[in-house]
């Protein structure tokens, strides 16, 4: 009796923090939610916030009147795939080679690629501003996608789980003639595909959400993706943008892709991390 | 070297794409960094040398070093509070006594599906002196008001707040993955002989997940040190909450002093590199690598 009731009141402290927790991740984006969709005439201060007596989509048309939103979004869009897509292909590539050959160099080549981890690019970023301005992608959403088309960390992460792939599985596609890059198309990518699906809803919301490169780079409203179009809205009409008004943009920003995740996870079943890093 | 090379050419291949990419956009741009830092330049003409005068300036300039002192508070502040909520979070995660465990693994990720700069726009409003919900629920607690953007000795915590909110869930799946890994027998047998949950946490728990926990006090340091968006969005008053690297960033392309903007490049270079080796040389003594 007494264990047990030992293990009840574990469990409901367990569920209280939890429950606690999941609120503080849950409240935030629901309270800007309401405040979205407010007409003018209500407060937005302290309590009153909550209540939303007549709810209106006129905090998005104004939103639309001020900034190029759909130019923005597509933007977006546009460098969040296609950085996904070719980084899950050059990242998988490389971690294939470094996992499965053995040629001359591989382990220092591999600590290498690990160690570039530990120095970021940003500080580079005088030159680099230079840099793209001299190959002329100042302006240009490839200045996004280019320089990270083969990440160290991508690279790690498919190393890790094609690590696991059996041998014999190479082994029997080589007998039959198979060429390398076609092992790697035909048998390596429908195996690891549980790998790539974590990995590229990582990337892409770490893409959609990026900021600092398209600040650097992208020096014109229409060229902007649509995070640095919303962190100008407070500025951009002097300081009088109407606050519901703002968390229109950052509703526009945060629930596509907080849709999109909880999409993702629903398909997935190896889970977000699962495999990414072993003790 | 060459026949080696012809040999195993398609593996070489295959890893050349992201050794070309450092090259260009990472290698060059940081030896670059170190040439401009000698130079005094406006980002038109040609860079005039002058040796170490920015450094010089580096060390008698008030503004740099209150963003040194700011980075270090984000740092330390995000390293310790991430990695207990991480731990936490992940503990209760891989209770077995949890139910509804794929629901609050998911929702609990949320936060670091928001991007910082919207995040940092609510929370603007969110600490808001005069209309913000914390201030009100402060009040209702017979509390008063606190000018939390406003003022430079509270400016730093919305900062902070939003750091850990948003960076803890990454660091809990990480640390998940982990735990995962322990065997349960190892937590049946302690239970056995009457260990308590802390002291099995203190003794199966932290050190089996110590490469884990290497791993990510080793990410967090590089995060932290170039940490901008969220100072970015939550400035604060004057320049109460830049950061280090943020500060690097405006003087490169706010006051388009080039050549200073790059000697704070180097600094925060020669820093993270003076961090990665002590971290080394801890885990090193530690008997591990």
């Amino acid at each position: 009796m007494g264990v047990k009731k030992k293990r009840f009141a574990e469990s409901a402290l367990l569920h209280i923090v939890i429950v606690f927790i999941t609120l503080l991740c849950v409240l935030p984006i629901l309270w800007m939610c309401l405040i979205a969709v407010k007409p003018a005439s209500e407060s937005i201060s302290g309590f009153h916030s909550v209540l939303v007596e007549s709810p209106t989509m006129a905090n998005f048309e104004r939103l639309f009147e001020m900034i190029p939103v759909l130019q923005n979004t597509f933007n977006s869009v546009f460098t969040a795939i296609l950085g996904t897509v070719t980084s899950l292909f050059f990242c998988s590539l490389a971690g294939f080679a470094f996992a499965k050959y053995s040629f001359p160099g591989r382990n220092v080549l591999f600590y290498f690629v690990i160690g570039t981890m530990l120095v970021p690019p940003e500080v580079g970023a005088v030159p680099l501003f230079v840099i793209m301005k001299k190959i002329g992608l100042i302006n240009s959403l490839w200045s996004l996608i280019i320089p990270r088309i083969a990440t160290a960390v991508g690279i790690f992460y498919m190393h890790q789980y094609i690590k696991d792939v059996p041998d014999e599985l190479i082994e029997a596609a080589k007998i039959d003639g198979c060429g390398d890059f076609k092992i790697f198309l035909r048998i390596i990518i429908p195996v690891i595909k549980p790998a790539l699906a974590s990995w590229a809803s990582v990337t892409l919301i770490a893409r959609w959400n990026d900021f600092f490169w398209p600040l650097l780079y992208l020096r014109k409203q229409a060229k902007y993706t649509l995070m640095v179009t919303i962190s100008l809205l407070p500025v951009s009409e002097g300081l009088s943008t109407p606050w519901p008004v703002i968390l229109a943009g950052t509703t526009l920003v945060i629930v596509p892709i907080v849709v999109l995740y909880l999409l993702l996870q629903t398909f997935q079943k190896a889970g977000l991390m699962a495999g990414a890093v072993k003790g | 070297m060459l026949k080696t090379i012809k040999k195993y050419k398609m593996p070489y291949l295959f890893i050349l794409p992201f050794f070309v990419l450092f090259l260009v956009f990472q290698l060059i741009p940081i030896i670059w960094t170190v040439y401009i830092s000698f130079t005094q330049w406006r980002g038109i003409g040609d860079p005039q040398f002058i040796g170490l005068d920015n450094y010089k300036k580096i060390l008698i300039d008030n503004m740099f070093w209150e963003a040194l002192k700011n980075t270090v508070v984000y740092w330390v502040s995000g390293l310790v509070l991430i990695l207990i909520f991480a731990l936490l979070i992940a503990t209760i995660l891989n209770s077995d006594l949890l139910k509804g465990r794929v629901f609050f693994k998911t929702v609990t990720f949320l936060p670091n599906v928001c991007a910082a700069i919207a995040m940092g726009l609510i929370f603007r409003l969110f600490f808001d002196e005069n209309a913000g919900l914390i201030n009100e629920a402060l009040q209702a607690f017979g509390l008063s008001r606190v000018p939390w953007l406003t003022s430079t000795q509270f400016s730093k915590i919305p900062v902070i707040i939003l750091n850990v909110w948003r960076n803890t869930p990454w660091f809990t799946m990480i640390i998940l993955s982990g735990l995962l890994n322990i065997p349960r027998d190892y937590y049946e047998a302690a239970t056995m002989d009457g260990a308590s949950k802390w002291k099995q946490f203190c003794y199966i728990t932290l050190p089996s997940l110590g490469n884990i926990l290497f791993f990510c006090s080793v990410t967090l340091t590089v995060d932290s040190w170039k940490l901008f968006n969220e100072s970015y969005i939550l400035p604060g008053p004057g320049t109460s909450n830049t950061s280090l690297f943020q500060y690097m960033y405006e003087s490169g392309f706010n006051t388009f002093n080039m050549g200073y903007a790059s000697s704070i490049g180097v600094v925060l270079i020669v820093i993270l590199a003076i961090i990665s080796v002590i971290q080394l040389a801890v885990r090193r003594r530690q008997g591990e690598i």
